[in-house]
This record gives structure tokens, sequence and C-alpha cells, in this order.
């Protein structure tokens, strides 16, 4: 087997995050996972820019984006990520507190994959975003490394 | 006056219109009567300049006449009589025509009687002398010769030409009068006409500009609004928007920690700390449903409504359907009448049946059978009233203003759980389609909510 490939999560409330790394901890996937606190340290991991400039080439299995961040929002990273046919293939899921129609409506306009709103209940949100490190870290097949059909 | 104060603006209106109408009306009705009394007057005229003309014809031809015999009485030449007997060929004929002419005045009428004897008498003493003349010779008329036949009669002739003649100049100036003065009255009618016509287009065209202008000034002050609105509108939905997301942050980290800890610390916590953990828990929960009741009913009065015929019948059954894990274990008497079909938002109508039935079987279940009737009546033919009926806990009537108010209770929550949106919402949907709700009860002895459609009614 190769390296692991990584969960990009990016939410920029430090606590939420603390509280998706402890829920994933149950299902040993926490270590696969990179955290980005806002939109433009997603584009820098992906783009391997900046902090990220030394990492290990290739994409993350999933990207988990928070719909509200400080300087680039979750919306722009999600239009960034689909209009760019190297990143095109990355599953995005939406991880957000917003149930509002339009942030619905327009997520998957832009062509995320999923999208799932934060329990407010902590057992809910545990089991919610355990499933979603298992289904999309682990039981899901990710696309190929560079083989792009379009090309 | 009192009366036109009271007069709405169009009636005043009317009856201003109809004023200078009237005005009009008269107007042309006098003037039209003037210009007819124009027309007699002028036909009247040449009547009696024709009459005037005639009356010298007479005159002269009388003269010739005489002066005619007179010089056959003096001469016995034939010759000078040709015009004499022209002249009394003629009389009948000019007769006839002054007749024609003075039909009109009595007076003139007799003049011209007694004119015709008198003319009559005249040409007869002087047909009598001619006769004379001719058996006897000159000796027989000598006494005549000088002087003519029938002196005196010829003397009357004139003096009743004049009279007539003069009386018909006195009816011409007075005719000339009369119509002078129509004139001059028809013109100011006219005048007076052509301003109330002016007034007429005046307020026409003030009226119309008033209309305009208004219209124009509601036009602005209603898109000046509809941005008002679609401003706070707007505002309203990143209050949601903020609420929706950053409210519940907080909240699911406090659940969270407090899991945590419980799960950290488990064990070496006792029964009470324990209890207080899950208190913290159980709150954060709490206030998350509270902020999703509220952010449902905000969406309720943003969101766009359908409007399509909804059969109830059809819709309550659905309900029942979805509430039937609430109706397990439960002993249930349902009374359904038949419900009619209406226009709405079939989301948003089924949202209020799901709230009431919920409500019903929510407050009927400390009863050990509940009794829930729903049905329809027809107050008028302008709306429909629905009803949900129940034997459980009630009301009391006192309390029934807060009802329908958001987040307003009238249960502990102990008694029976809920975060008191559900009939804000109910009332919010059924305003939003344009009807009323109204409840009754009384405590322990059941409650009835009622709510009205509009049948025909138009949707906010």
């Amino acid at each position: 087997m190769t390296t692991v490939k990584p969960i990009l999560l990016a939410e920029d409330n430090p606590r939420d995050a603390e509280l998706a790394l402890a829920a994933m901890e149950e299902h040993h996937i926490a270590d696969k996972v990179v955290v980005c606190h806002d939109g433009a340290e997603v584009l820098d991991y992906l783009y391997c820019r900046g902090a990220f400039a030394s990492r290990q080439q290739g994409n993350p299995v999933v990207v988990f984006l928070d719909l509200k961040m400080p300087k680039v929002d979750g919306i722009e990273v999600l239009r960034t990520i689909k209009n760019d046919s190297n990143l095109k293939p990355i599953p995005v899921v939406m991880l957000t507190s917003s149930r509002e129609e339009r942030d619905l409506a327009q997520s998957y306009a832009l062509g995320a994959n999923a999208y799932v709103v934060k329990p407010v209940e902590f057992h809910q949100f545990i089991t919610a975003v355990k499933e979603l490190g298992v289904f999309w870290g682990v039981i899901n097949e990710p696309p190929p490394e560079g083989s792009d059909p379009i090309k | 006056m009192q009366l036109l104060v009271h007069w709405s603006i169009e009636r005043r209106v009317l009856a201003g219109f109809g004023l200078v109408f009237i005005g009009i009306v008269i107007i042309s009705a006098i003037s039209y009567r003037n210009t007819t009394i124009l027309i007699e007057n002028s036909r009247l005229d040449t009547k009696s300049h024709e009459l005037v003309q005639l009356l010298d014809s007479v005159g002269e031809a009388l003269g010739a006449a005489e002066s005619g015999h007179r010089r056959y009485l003096v001469t016995g030449d034939a010759s000078y009589l040709t015009s004499y007997r022209s002249v009394v060929e003629q009389m009948p004929e000019y007769f006839r025509y002054l007749r024609g002419l003075t039909n009109d005045g009595t007076e003139q009428q007799t003049r011209v009687a007694t004119l015709e004897q008198l003319i009559a008498k005249q040409l007869g003493a002087e047909a009598r002398a001619i006769t004379l003349r001719e058996k006897h010779g000159y000796e027989g008329v000598r006494h005549l010769a000088l002087s003519g036949a029938a002196k005196h009669e010829l003397e009357g002739i004139r003096s009743l030409m004049i009279e007539l003649d003069s009386a018909e100049q006195r009816a011409l100036l007075l005719r000339v009068a009369q119509s002078t003065g129509s004139t001059r009255n028809t013109i100011a009618l006219l005048g007076l006409g052509a301003l109330l016509q002016l007034v007429l287009l005046a307020s026409v065209y003030f009226l119309i500009h008033h209309d305009v202008v208004e219209r124009r000034r509601v036009a602005t002050e209603l898109a000046k609004r509809g941005e008002l609105l679609q401003a706070a509108n707007k505002e309203l939905e990143a209050f949601s928007y903020s609420v929706s997301h950053d409210l519940r942050a907080p909240l699911r980290h406090i659940d969270g920690y407090a899991a945590l800890l419980s799960k950290a610390a488990g064990e070496t916590l006792n029964d009470k700390a324990r209890r207080y953990l899950q208190t913290i828990s159980d709150s954060a929960k709490q206030m998350g449903q509270l902020i999703d009741d509220l952010l449902v009913f905000s969406r309720m009065g943003r969101q766009d409504m359908l409007r399509t015929t909804v059969n109830l019948d059809q819709l309550v059954k659905t309900v029942l359907h979805d509430l039937r894990l609430d109706l397990q274990g439960r002993t249930i008497s349902w009374t359904m009448h038949p419900l009619p079909e209406v226009l709405g938002d079939p989301a948003m109508l089924r949202q209020v049946f799901v709230n009431l039935i919920s409500n019903a079987l929510k407050f009927t279940a400390t009863k050990p059978k509940a009794t829930i009737e729903i049905g329809a009546t027809r107050p008028n033919s302008a709306e429909i009233e629905i009803y949900v009926r129940d034997n459980g806990v009630g009301f009391d009537m006192q309390y029934v203003n807060k009802l329908f108010g958001v987040f307003q209770r009238l249960h502990r929550n102990e008694e029976f759980e809920g975060t008191g949106i559900g009939l804000a919402n109910v009332r919010r949907i059924i305003h939003r389609h344009g009807g009323r709700t109204w409840a009754e009860g009384a405590l322990d002895q059941g409650a009835t909510f009622h709510f009205s459609l509009p049948l025909a009614g138009s949707l906010r």
C-alpha cells in the first residue's frame, strides 16, 4: 500500500475542529485528518503553496468544508475546486450549521458531493462526523490520481 | 350645505358636471329660440317692405286713374281712360296681395278692408262720372271736371294709406329693436355657454391632471415602500442566517464538551455532578430546538407561497399517517366530517393540520379515552371555517389571547413538552392565506381551534 491519503477538514472554529477530531478518534482515522482554519489555507494546501509548499503531492481523499470561514468562504473554495480540472474529482462534503435553502441550492449547484447540517446534539454530531469520515475516508473509493478522462 | 359636505368627492364632481351640463342645455335652448325669432322677424320684415312698396304702387295707380278720368271728363278723349281701366282691372289683384301681406296683424287687415271699400267707392264714383260724360257730354260733368269725382273719398284713402304705412313702419321698428335685443341676448348667452364649457374642460383637465399626479405619487410611494420592505426582508434573512449558523455552534460546543467531560471524568464524578452535566446537555438541546422552531417560523413568513387546489380530506389522511407513531397505545375516538377543497399552499396547510392535530393528541394524552373531531362549517359564501375539537385538558379562556403568540405556553414543560411555536405558525400561515384563527375552551373540558380560509379570496 502507498501512503494513506489525508482527509482535509476546513473548520475555522477550533472547538468544532476538536469535537470533530474527537469523533474521528473513535474510529482511529483522526491521524489522517489535516485541519485548515480558513478558506485561504485550504487553497494553499490544495495547490501546495505557502505553509504547505513542501507537503507530499496528491489530493486529499475528501474535503469537509464549512460554509462560513474567514478570508475565503466555503462557497468560494468550492467554486475554485470545481472549476479546476485537477481538483474537480475530489469529493467535497459541506459540513455546516446552516440549513438555509439558499446555501443548500448554491452548494449543490456548484457541484458539492454532499451537504450535512451539523446537529446540535453531541451524540448525533459525533455519529454524523464518524460516519462521514468512515464513508469518505475508508469505504468510498477515491478517484485515481492524475487520470482525468476529459483530457 | 351640510349635505354637500357629506358627499364623496365623486358625487360632488358628478353634481358639478350635472349643473354645468344643465346650464349648457338651457343656454342652447334659449339660443335656439332666439334664432328662430330672428328668422321669423326677417320673414316679417320682408313682408312689411313688400307691403310698403305695394301701398306706394296702389297710391300711384289710384293717382293715375284719377288724373286720367279727369282728363277724359275735360277733353272727352277716350285714350285718357286706358290707365283708368287698367287700374280698375288691377285693383282686385292688388288687394289679394295686400290681404296676403297683412294676414298676421288684424288691425292692418281691418285697415286694408276699409281701404278696399273706399277705393271701390272712389272708382265707382269715377265710373259714374265717365258714364255721365259719355251720355251728356262736357256739360253733364262740368261741375266735376276740375275737381274730379269723389274728391272727398280720395282724401280718406290717402290718410288711411298713410296710417297703414306708418303702422307697418312702427311694427318694423319694433321688430328691429326686438331682433337687436335678442341678438345681443344670444351673443351673451353663447358667451356664457362658451365660458361654461371652458369651465367644464378646465375641471376635466384638472381632475385628470390631479388623478395622474396622484397615481404617480402613489406609484412612487409604493415603489419606495417596496424597496424598504425588501431591505427589511434582506435584513431579516441575514438575521435568521446568523441565528441558524452562529447561535447553533456554541450550543453544539456546550453539549459536546459536556459529553466529552462526562466521558473523560465520568468515573470520578458523583451522581450530583453527573446530573449537572446532564442538565447542561439537556438545556443546550432544548435551545437548539427553540432555534430550529424559530427558523421554521421565520421561514413561514418569508417563503414564497404556492396557490393550488388542496383536498383537505386527503391532506388530513396523510397527516394522520405521518403521526401514526404518536397514535400507538392510545385510545382515540375520531369524528371526521367531510372537508372541502380550498385554494392554498399544500405544504403550509399541511403544517397547520400537523400542528393542530398533534396539539389535540398531546393535550388529550392524560385522558383515558381521547375524542377528536375535525369538521368544517360555511358561515357565508366568502369563506369556510375549519375546526379541530378535543376533549383534552383545555385552557382558561382568560389566556386565550396568549395561545397564538410566539413561545407562549399555557403549560409547564413537565406537563406537556413543546416550545410554544406551533400555534404561532398556524396563525402566520392562515394569515398569509387571508384567513383568521381563534380558539375556545375551558379548563379540563377540551378545546376547539378554528381557522377560516377565504373561498375565492386573494392570497397575500
